[in-house]
Order: structure tokens, then C-alpha cells, then sequence
């Protein structure tokens, strides 16, 4: 066998090595109900704040932790409990992406993305006084 | 019709006219060079055509580039783009930013330096240049086509930058004051996203366009090449290229790092996002092309291994094009291109080249040459091989995680890597990566090239090995690294990245006596390890010393304890790491809100404070992308200490309006607890310790002996640490229950115990509190980032490095 091979083993085994805890790595996206079924597992949950409810946020108490209220994309709500601090501009996130796991009725988030609503697209020009 | 006011037709209809010519003459400039080539004789008319048609190609494209320019600086608000990226407040100074901000003007700057470097090959690529430009013109033909904005059977192609807003614009065309003919007199741009609005958007964008477009070159070479089966003879042209896009893409590659880490509030100088990843894919592969080739001219002459490598960066150039831009990743990125439904027309330009460079390797594959005999393990080629493979793995590695939204896509399932999950996974990978990396630079530039004695090499070596090591020890000593464990990985990182620099150096001084005309590959070897090893300390190394002092997580219990924000209130001292902080007060400086912080140190002789410095992180307000929080970082020679604002009490400024201070009013909230709970109120944390039920005589009779008493024993926690008990009593007088409660006024707290469930064990609690009044405060993170200036510095190095190495390249022609 010439080294040639012996390099080509040790690629094919680190690239499959690579996919493989690429894949492991991964979480999936899914709703809270599925979280709810594998409560010590990873999830990225997506959906929507429900803004008739009160969200808490108390820095002076503790800035690492912010409870709210979430529908996921199946319309279940649930108590959402971020250790993070409040995000910036949490009240106009059109869509929200928790990272977290399902614990009794209360869904423990790691990590928060929010996708707020870019001007970018809906943006209409505005008449503004000449200057 | 309408006839409107001040409007400037003429440019509109004039850009749309270059775009087509632009166009037309790309594909005709592409077509007569294919014939130049294929023609059986040298065909000098059809090089001539050829030429002349690439020239007004790009004439036409600058001229559209100027008159992009001229509708930006004159707010010609009747073009969309105009309208969509400028405003009349915009200064000039933004005037690039403004243009390249959208996806049409970066396709304009990307076209722009391939217009450049294509009249540059005409002059100087000579019996190359027929093919090489024929690749060129076609990689133009389709840049240009996503500017056409034209319909053809129902599918839109490309985005015309001079669309025009009354006319043109689906979403505006209807609007009512659209159809006034002075509409240009009373309308404004939507203007830059102000996040975008500092000097890195004027000189990123283009330096990270030029690497891309360098790409271009050795690949049109590799493709020439193997068109016309002049399979080795390429690669001494394409060389000087290949060094100036790893030199210039390399650094427009760092300057995106160093913008994150200056002006964006990632947290850092790296964060593995997918659009940053897109770009450091093909320059990984482009520096293992290049060091196959180097392997080409001086040791084993096998070239498939080149061919691909610099084929493989020009494509995944495209393909992190079709990443950023066609909105596959919107979910997955801060700061990805909107999606412009250009995805079908992007994907087309990258497979298009995919199957002409799979066919062409595969109709030339047993013609290439290669030479059959195995690589001595003692030689410079077979480490440069081996470390060119550890590069493209490096880069497999990386492109695979990150086009986890492009394989969901093909099948359907829903996979993501977690936003702190990612950073981890990476580096899992891509540390060991680069010790490998590190080691192969060290050792490889001692061996020679066919055959090495050992004796000579680990002569040589040996100093750089022996001073490696010392340093490593003395290095991994300080920073606590000599455990078993994590830590250990940490030395052999460090210990790799510092043999890099110190064998790199010694070789510059010791085997090319300072000669620098050869020095660019030892310079550029020691600022790449310098970079790393700045990267290993100031991420391993890294300290968040904005722990709430205030709070013991730890006695929260908290699973997911996150102890990394502190809250600071107005005109408070706070312990934090080093220093006492005070956050002083804001301010707002246009559309910024600025917090001003201000550090101070303990003097024991004094037993008083002393001034250091202040720091300023601030929140933009921006209500195009949300309201931004912007970093502060003071910089010391050994260590950064970086800075932002994680969340404030924006209402006061977004609404110009003044506060509305809370009253002071009292609130009850009712709890019902167990032992051992956790009760949270507005100004202290507290915990059911205990139910008593026995007390002394004197106690009982000092409340007129009731008939049952029983006590809840509540340990209150508050902002300063003290720990107090306090005990609300339950008392029943025959039969008739009596409620004493406790109080703690500096908290402004009251505490009872209304109602006992012993059959439960549990117990009615009402805790009523007067709020202190809102008062001004901020939450704010920060980070020490030790010894970061040695990756600054390792990047300049390695930029002056590769520069070197291109001007030698240069020389040999």
C-alpha cells in the first residue's frame, strides 16, 4: 500500500467523522409539543409572542433572566423562561427562534433569535416637508 | 401621463441602455474569444473582435458605475435604488456605502474589478489570453445578467438598478402622492441602514469584491488550461494571482473580523456566521491550490490535485454568492443579502460552471500529468501535500455545517446548528485543524525538496523545537494550562502556533540570511501563526467579568444559569473584575443613545477611588434593522476590554417623550409555598427555610398566648448580599386566626402568613411591596479579550507576507 492510500483513508475518515458530528451537533426545529414528548432533549422552537400577556423582565433582580409568553407555529402557547437578558426591541420581533429544552409546563431557553420586521421590503416612501 | 417636475429621464434610459450593451458585448466578447481558440490556425481578426468587444464591455459597465454614482450624489429619488440605499441628510463620505449596499451596486463593484483585472490579462496574459479572457467575459455575462431586470416568459431576470419608482415599482406605482407632479420636491430616500454607516463599509466591501474577483483568474487559467491540454505551462501565470487573491481576499476577510469586533456587538472578532464562513471557504481552498502548485514547480509534478483545488475556490466563490444572496439563509444569518428572487438565476451561474469544470476535469483526467512514484516521506512535497489536504478538509469541514439550510432544503428536514452550539462545534474541528496546519509550517520549510538528511533537518530544527517548547511551558504556566484536561489542548495549540512563528523566523534569519525578496512565504507563515495564537489566547483566555455581583446564581439552583449581564443603576459603584464601574449617565448624539461608563480602581493606601477611564457603548436607533447596541472597547497593549450594552429603557428616546415615573404605589402579589421555595419580588429573593411551630414562653406571652402560633421562617436576599430572617407569624385566639406580619422598610417589603395547609404542607404568603421608583439603569456585558493585539498584528504580517510573495511572483515573469 503506498501512502497515497493510507492519506486517502485518514481524509474519507475525517471528512465522514466531520459529517457525522456535523449531524449530531445539529438540533431540529420543532414545536412545543414535540419538545414537550423528549423534555431533556435540545430543540429550536419557532413561533410568535403573545402579546396579551405580560412579559417580566427585572434587571436589578436578575439580568440573566426574562419570562414571556410564546404560540409556537401550531398555535400552543407556553411559558417561556430565557436566561438571557431582555433582548433589544423584544415587542417587535415578528418571529421568534428559542434554543432550549421543555421542563414541566415551562419551556427553558438558552438562546434567542429574533427576526424583526425589516423595512426593507414593506418600507413605503413617506411624503416629508420639503427642505 | 403625468408630466413630473425635475425629474433626470435621460440617465435612466441611458443606464439601461449600457446594461444591454454591457450584456451583449460580454457574451459576444466571450463568443469570439472561443473562436479565437478554436479556430484551427492562431485567428488574430477574432482576437482583435474579441478585444475590442471586452473593451466596451467595460467601458459601458464603468460608465454604468459612474452613472449609479451621479443619480446617488444628485438624490435622484425616482430610481428605486436611489431611493431604497440614500436620503437627503446622507453625508458624502457614505456615498460608496450608499452604492454598494444592495445587492445590484455590489454586483456593479464586484463587475468592476473583474473589468479591471480582465484588461489587465489582455495586456498581459498573451497566447493566454483567448481562453483566460473567454472564461472572464463569461463569468461577466452572467454578473451581468442579474442587473438586466427584464421579463421573459413570466420569469423576472436580474434587478435594474435604475428601476424607476412611479413607474416601474410595483409597491409604489398606486401611491397617491406619487401621482402629483412635484413629488420629487416633497420626498426623501429611505436612506443607509445606519448600522452601516461607518468607514468599514467603504473599505470592506471592495477589498473582500477584489478577492473574489482574483478568483476568477487562476481558475480561468485552470480551465484554459485544460481546453487547450496545455496542462502545466499555467501555472506560472496564474501563480501571481493565486497569491494576490489569498493576499487580498485574506485581508478583506480579517477586515470583516475586525469591523464585528470594532463596531458590531457579536461579542467578538469571529463568530462562525455562514456568511463569514462563505467567505473563508474558498480562500482556504485557494491557499491549498496555491501550495499544490509551489509543490508543482519544484518537487512532484502531479497537477490533477491543482486543477481542482483552484477550480474548487472559484466555485464555492459562487456558491457563497448563491448563499448570501438568494435568501436561503435568512434564518440562519445576521447579515445575509435580502432575497431579491434572483435564486433560480444564481443557481443556474454556479452550476453552469460546476458541469463545465466537471466535464473539462473529466474529458482531460488521463491526459493530465502524473508521476506514479510515491512521495518520500523526507521531503518538502509530501508535507505541503499532506498540509494542503488538511486545508481542503479544514474547508470541507466548514461548508458542510454551514449549508445545513441549502440540505434542508434538498431533503426536506429541518435541521440547525445552536446559535452557541455553532461556535463550539467549529472549533471543535477547526482548532485541531490548525495545530496540524501549524506543525506542517514549522517543520516543512527545514526539508528540502526530493530528499531530506535527518541528520541536517533535526539540526536545524532543533532550536526552534527547543525555544517552543520553553516559551509553551512558561506561557501554558502563567495562563494555568498545565492540567490534564481541556487546558492541555490549549498548551499543544499554543505550543504548535508558537513553533510556527519561531521556526518561520529562524528560517528567514538562518537559511535565507534576511534576504526579504524570498521571505513573503516564511513572513506570511509567521503572521498566520501569530494570528492564531492571538486567536487562542483571547478566546480561551477571555474572562466575562460582568458577573452579578449583586445575586448568587448559584444560590438560585438555576440549571441554566447564565451569569454574564450586569445591571448597572445610575451613579451606583459596582465591583466588576479589575475595576469599580459607574454607569454616570446618557446622552443622545443623533440617532445614538450613549451610555457613559466609568471605570475606577481601588486605592487601598488613599481607601478611595481613583479615575482610570470611561467607556461609552451606545445604542443606536435604528428603526430599519431595531435599535442596535454598538460596543465601546478600551484597548491596552496586552488586553482589550470590550463593552456593550445588552438592554436599557429605550421608550424615552424612541418617543422623544419624558418618563413616566412610576407611582409609589404599594402591590400585593400572593404566594402559595412549600418549605424550601424560592419567592421572587421586585427588590429581593427570598426562600421559605422553614415552618416553626415551637417557641419560647416568653415570645408566646409577649403575644398574649394564642392557641396555636406558627411561624415562617423566610431568609430574604437583597442587591447588596445581606442575607436576613425574618419570621411572619399565624396565630389562631380561640379559634379566631390573627396574622402578624414582618417587615423589612429599607426594601419596602411585608410579609405575611395568611393561611396554613398542614394536612399539604403548604402555606399562604403575601408579600406586599412599595416599588422604589423606575430608576435610570442599563444592563451591560463585558469581556476581557487578553493578548488580541497579536492577532491584529499577525494579520498585518501575514497581509505584508502575501504581498511579498505576489511581488516575487511577479519578478519571475
Amino acid at each position: 500500500m503506498k501512502k497515497i492510500h493510507i492519506i486517502g483513508i485518514i481524509i474519507i475518515a475525517v471528512a465522514t467523522g466531520a459529517i457525522l458530528t456535523s449531524l449530531m451537533d445539529a438540533g431540529t426545529y420543532a414545536d412545543f409539543s414535540t419538545a414537550d414528548k423528549n423534555p431533556g432533549a435540545e430543540y429550536h422552537v419557532v413561533g410568535k409572542l403573545n402579546k396579551d400577556k405580560p412579559h417580566d423582565f427585572n434587571p436589578e433582580l436578575d439580568a440573566n433572566k426574562f419570562t414571556f409568553f410564546m404560540f409556537d407555529n401550531n398555535g400552543i402557547e407556553k411559558k417561556v423562561i430565557l436566561y438571557k437578558s431582555k433582548p433589544q426591541d423584544f415587542e417587535n420581533a415578528e418571529q421568534i427562534v428559542l434554543i432550549g429544552k421543555s421542563k414541566g409546563n415551562e419551556f427553558h431557553a438558552t438562546e434567542i433569535l429574533m427576526k424583526c420586521p425589516s423595512k426593507y421590503n414593506s418600507g413605503t416612501p413617506t411624503e416629508t416637508s420639503a427642505n | 401621463m403625468i408630466e413630473y417636475v425635475g425629474e433626470n429621464l435621460w440617465i435612466g434610459n441611458t443606464g439601461n441602455l449600457l446594461i444591454i450593451l454591457s450584456f451583449v458585448c460580454s457574451i459576444g466578447a466571450a463568443f469570439a474569444y472561443f473562436k479565437s481558440v478554436s479556430a484551427a490556425e492562431e485567428s488574430a481578426g477574432w482576437k482583435t473582435i474579441a478585444r475590442k468587444l471586452f473593451y466596451a464591455h467595460a467601458l459601458s459597465t464603468l460608465l454604468l458605475i459612474v452613472l449609479l454614482f451621479v443619480m446617488i450624489a444628485n438624490h435622484m429619488y425616482q430610481y428605486f435604488y436611489v431611493w431604497q440605499h440614500s436620503n437627503n441628510s446622507m453625508p458624502m463620505r457614505y456615498i460608496f456605502a450608499c452604492f454598494w449596499e444592495g445587492q445590484e451596486g455590489s454586483f456593479l463593484l464586484w463587475s468592476f474589478w473583474h473589468i479591471i483585472i480582465g484588461v489587465i490579462l489582455t495586456r498581459t496574459a498573451k497566447e493566454w489570453e483567448a481562453p483566460v479572457m473567454a472564461v472572464v467575459s463569461m463569468v461577466q455575462f452572467f454578473l451581468m445578467s442579474m442587473l438586466l431586470g427584464v421579463y421573459f416568459l413570466d420569469y423576472k431576470f436580474g434587478s435594474n438598478p435604475f428601476l424607476q419608482l412611479t413607474r416601474e415599482h410595483p409597491d409604489f406605482a398606486n401611491l397617491p402622492f406619487l401621482k402629483m407632479p412635484d413629488y420629487l420636491s416633497k420626498f426623501d430616500g429611505r436612506g443607509l441602514n445606519p448600522l452601516l454607516q461607518n468607514y468599514w463599509m467603504t473599505i470592506h466591501p471592495p477589498t473582500l469584491f477584489l478577492g473574489f474577483a482574483l478568483t476568477v483568474v487562476p481558475f480561468a487559467y485552470a480551465i484554459a488550461a485544460l481546453w487547450t491540454k496545455k496542462y502545466t505551462d499555467w501555472q506560472k501565470p496564474a501563480l501571481a494571482w493565486t497569491f494576490a487573491g489569498i493576499s487580498i481576499l485574506g485581508v478583506g476577510i480579517l477586515m470583516g473580523g475586525a469591523w464585528a469586533y470594532e463596531a458590531l456587538s457579536f461579542g467578538g472578532f469571529w463568530a462562525w456566521d455562514p456568511v463569514e464562513n462563505a467567505s473563508l471557504v474558498p480562500w482556504l481552498v485557494l491557499v491549498a491550490g496555491a501550495h499544490v502548485m509551489i509543490i508543482n514547480k519544484s518537487g512532484r509534478k502531479s497537477f490533477h490535485l491543482s486543477f481542482i483545488l483552484v477550480i474548487l475556490s472559484f466555485l464555492l466563490i459562487l456558491y457563497s454568492t448563491f448563499l448570501t444572496r438568494s435568501g436561503i439563509l435568512g434564518n440562519s444569518s445576521v447579515h445575509a443579502f435580502t432575497d431579491l428572487g434572483m435564486s433560480g438565476q444564481l443557481l443556474v451561474y454556479l452550476l453552469f460552471f460546476v458541469f463545465l469544470s466537471i466535464f473539462l476535469i473529466a474529458k482531460n483526467y488521463k491526459q493530465i500529468p502524473h508521476e506514479s512514484a510515491d512521495d518520500k516521506l523526507w521531503s518538502r512535497e509530501f508535507w505541503m501535500f499532506i498540509g494542503s489536504l488538511v486545508f481542503l478538509l479544514s474547508a470541507f469541514q466548514i461548508i458542510f455545517s454551514t449549508s445545513y439550510p441549502v440540505i434542508n432544503k434538498i431533503f426536506g428536514t429541518n435541521m440547525a446548528l445552536g446559535a452557541g452550539g455553532a461556535i463550539k462545534h467549529y472549533n471543535s474541528w477547526q482548532l485541531p485543524f490548525a495545530s496540524i496546519i501549524l506543525l506542517l509550517m514549522a517543520f516543512a520549510q527545514f526539508m528540502k525538496y526530493k530528499q531530506t538528511d535527518s541528520s541536517y533537518f533535526f539540526k536545524k530544527i532543533r532550536l526552534s523545537i527547543s525555544l517552543s517548547v520553553l516559551i509553551t511551558f512558561i506561557v501554558s504556566y502563567l495562563f494555568g494550562w498545565l492540567s490534564f484536561g481541556s487546558e492541555l489542548l490549549y498548551a499543544f495549540l499554543f505550543f504548535s502556533s508558537a513553533f510556527a512563528v519561531i521556526a518561520n523566523a529562524d528560517y528567514f534569519v538562518s537559511m535565507l540570511k534576511g534576504k526579504f525578496d524570498s521571505a513573503g512565504a516564511s513572513i506570511a507563515h509567521i503572521g498566520f501563526g501569530l494570528l492564531l495564537m492571538g486567536a487562542l489566547i483571547s478566546t480561551s483566555k477571555s474572562e466575562i467579568i460582568s458577573k452579578n455581583y449583586k445575586m448568587d446564581a448559584e444560590f438560585l439552583g438555576k440549571e441554566f444559569s447564565n451569569d454574564e449581564n450586569i445591571t448597572l443603576l445610575k451613579n451606583d459603584t459596582i465591583q466588576m473584575g479589575d475595576y469599580f464601574v459607574v454607569y454616570k449617565g446618557k446622552r443622545k448624539e443623533g440617532i445614538n443613545v450613549v451610555y457613559e461608563i466609568e471605570y475606577l480602581k481601588f486605592d487601598e493606601l488613599k481607601k478611595g477611588f481613583n479615575y482610570e477611564f470611561t467607556l461609552s457603548p451606545f445604542i443606536q436607533l435604528n428603526d430599519r434593522m431595531g435599535n442596535a447596541p454598538e460596543p465601546d472597547t478600551r484597548h491596552f497593549l496586552y488586553k482589550d476590554i470590550y463593552t456593550h450594552v445588552r438592554y436599557a429603557d429605550l421608550s424615552e428616546e424612541v418617543n422623544n417623550g419624558t418618563r413616566h415615573e412610576h407611582d409609589e404605589k404599594e402591590k400585593t402579589q400572593n404566594y402559595t409555598a412549600e418549605v424550601g421555595d424560592t419567592i421572587f419580588a421586585f427588590n429581593a429573593i427570598m426562600v421559605l427555610e422553614n415552618i416553626e411551630t415551637k417557641f419560647d414562653t416568653a415570645f408566646l406571652s409577649s403575644l398574649k398566648n394564642p392557641t396555636i402560633a406558627v411561624g415562617a421562617k423566610i431568609k430574604v436576599f437583597d442587591f447588596n448580599k445581606n442575607e436576613r430572617t425574618i419570621m411572619p407569624l399565624y396565630t389562631i385566639y380561640d379559634s379566631i386566626p390573627r396574622v402578624y406580619e414582618d417587615t423589612l422598610t429599607d426594601l419596602g417589603l411585608r410579609i405575611a402568613l395568611w393561611k396554613i395547609n398542614p394536612a399539604e404542607r403548604k402555606f399562604d404568603i403575601s408579600v406586599m411591596e412599595t416599588r422604589k421608583k423606575a430608576s435610570d439603569f442599563i444592563v451591560m456585558k463585558a469581556v476581557v479579550f487578553p493578548g488580541i493585539n497579536i492577532l491584529w498584528v499577525g494579520c498585518l504580517v501575514m497581509a505584508i507576507g502575501t504581498f511579498m510573495a505576489v511581488r516575487k511572483r511577479l519578478k519571475q515573469q
